[in-house]
């Protein structure tokens, strides 16, 4: 018995240090509010969890609305003019629509109406569309951003819960994209 | 629970391990290198690099569980006198995460801090000879979003303390052997890129600039830092003290503030932690 207490404890260590879906969080009732870069759950109300191959197939066979909603970088007032500022480009999966901002637990209402138009505009209004929004690995703002779009009324939304570093680690291609919108000052 | 299910958890932890083992692809190989090259042009320009290994060493975590606080630690082996190190995380937005240079108090051979890493990054160390020659070394980290990750609850109660530091020495003080000391400061370090959690709004950027430590006027160690710094700076360091006497720290930050601390290091039998 005390093998077997042993055993399981280091099974629960060995799984605690890999992937954050051992982490069984719930979801919450609203929004999420607390860290943005934390353990996240495996379900989203309303909408579909998928993977990596899964959105590959997905992206071959049905044209998904594609939306990464990571953060821009926004260089620090009070940073010497000198001081090195070099964001990366930033990745995303090929086509997507970088859309910052939208993840918040709360949001402007010029964002709100900025995100509920822009998923207007590119699914032409059909609610059937599939939608897929990402950003990065245990990071809340796809899954808040989720949440809005299946709030807006849209019935096939997918979240992407290993975002951009899940998709590379699968060995699938990326592409340099420009955000949507400039960040708030 | 059956003996057999837990060797199928077993089995499947191990699996999920080797998974985060494999090495990057090659693109992303070549990406890294592309990105060092030309972080080397901006920092160093046209001065060569060397190879580092048999100067210094970076210890970094593979995978870190908090990517707001990675610990990262250089040591140097003494193969070659060692002026200033350059820590670089590569795909940070701001790269150059700190400069540590040493004086003549100090004792090169261990530089711990703690940093925010935002992305799947190369770190490079870069350590700088008394004689103006680079060498570097570097690790390759998994972390992801530390540059957004709060501070703390909100920013009243991160501001509070401000500036306060405290300074760990470890039981056993004997003058003119190097000594390794902890140093920790108050400070939220904010990078402008956090997010209140009560208010919702962007938290101003608001972080330390410069450490400056002295030991009875001599130099230790000065550090320009940037907002990679993790909230609540710890820095360890060495520093040789031939006297009884005081080590001084003055902290400036981007906001004007200035902040200083004198700590009394003396032989062992009559210190421990001094708070």
């Amino acid at each position: 018995m005390n093998f077997m207490k042993c055993l399981l404890c280091s099974l629960w260590l060995l799984l605690s240090f890999s992937q954050s879906q051992a982490e069984n969080v719930p979801e919450p009732e609203g929004f999420w509010s607390g860290p943005v870069n934390s353990a996240v759950p495996d379900t989203i109300r309303g909408g579909k969890i998928i993977h990596a191959r899964e959105l590959s197939d997905l992206i071959a066979s049905e044209d998904p609305l594609l939306i990464d909603v990571s953060n821009m970088p926004k260089r620090p007032e009070g940073m010497p003019a000198d001081a090195l500022w070099l964001p990366l480009p930033h990745e995303a999966i090929p086509g997507a629509l970088w859309i910052p901002e939208v993840g918040g637990a709360t949001v402007s209402g010029d964002i709100d109406e900025l995100f509920a138009s822009q998923l207007a505009q590119e699914t032409a209004g059909d609610l059937d569309r599939p939608i897929v929004i990402y950003c990065h690995e245990r990071c809340w703002l796809s899954w808040n951003a989720a949440k809005r779009a299946i709030g807006y009324g849209y019935r096939n939304v997918h979240w992407f819960p290993e975002g951009i570093e899940g998709w590379r680690a699968a060995g699938f291609e990326t592409d340099t994209v420009s955000p949507r919108r400039p960040p708030e000052p | 629970m059956g003996m057999k299910y837990a060797l199928t958890l077993l089995v499947a932890a191990l699996a999920s391990g080797a998974a985060i083992a494999q090495a990057p692809p090659e693109d992303e190989q070549a990406q890294r290198a592309e990105r060092w090259q030309q972080l080397k042009q901006a920092i160093f320009k046209e001065r060569s690099i060397e190879n580092g290994e048999d100067i210094l060493g970076l210890e970094a975590p593979p995978r870190a569980l908090d990517a707001a606080l990675v610990p990262l630690t250089v040591r140097t082996s003494g193969a070659k006198p060692v002026e200033r190190i350059y820590l670089i995380i590569d795909n940070n937005p701001g790269p150059l995460a700190g400069k540590f240079t040493f004086g003549e108090a100090a004792d090169p051979s261990v530089l711990k801090v703690r940093m925010r890493v935002n992305t799947y990054t190369d770190i490079h160390a870069v350590a700088e000879s008394e004689d103006g020659k680079l060498y570097s070394v570097q690790k390759f980290v998994k972390a992801a979003g530390g540059c957004s990750a709060p501070a703390g609850s909100n920013d009243a109660k991160a501001l509070q303390d401000l500036g306060q530091m405290r300074l760990r020495l470890p039981p056993e003080v004997v003058l003119g052997k190097p000594v390794r000391a902890q140093l920790m400061i108050r400070h939220p370090n904010f990078n402008g890129m956090q997010m209140d959690q009560i208010t919702r709004h962007y938290t101003p950027a608001h972080f330390i600039k410069t450490i400056d430590v002295t030991f009875e006027g001599k130099s230790v160690l000065n550090v320009e830092s940037d907002i990679a710094l993790s909230t609540d700076p710890v820095i360890t360091f060495g520093f040789i003290p031939r006297t009884e006497g005081k080590l001084k720290v003055v902290v400036n930050d981007s906001k004007g503030n200035r902040f200083e601390r004198s700590f009394d290091v003396a032989p062992s039998e009559r210190m421990s932690d001094v708070r």
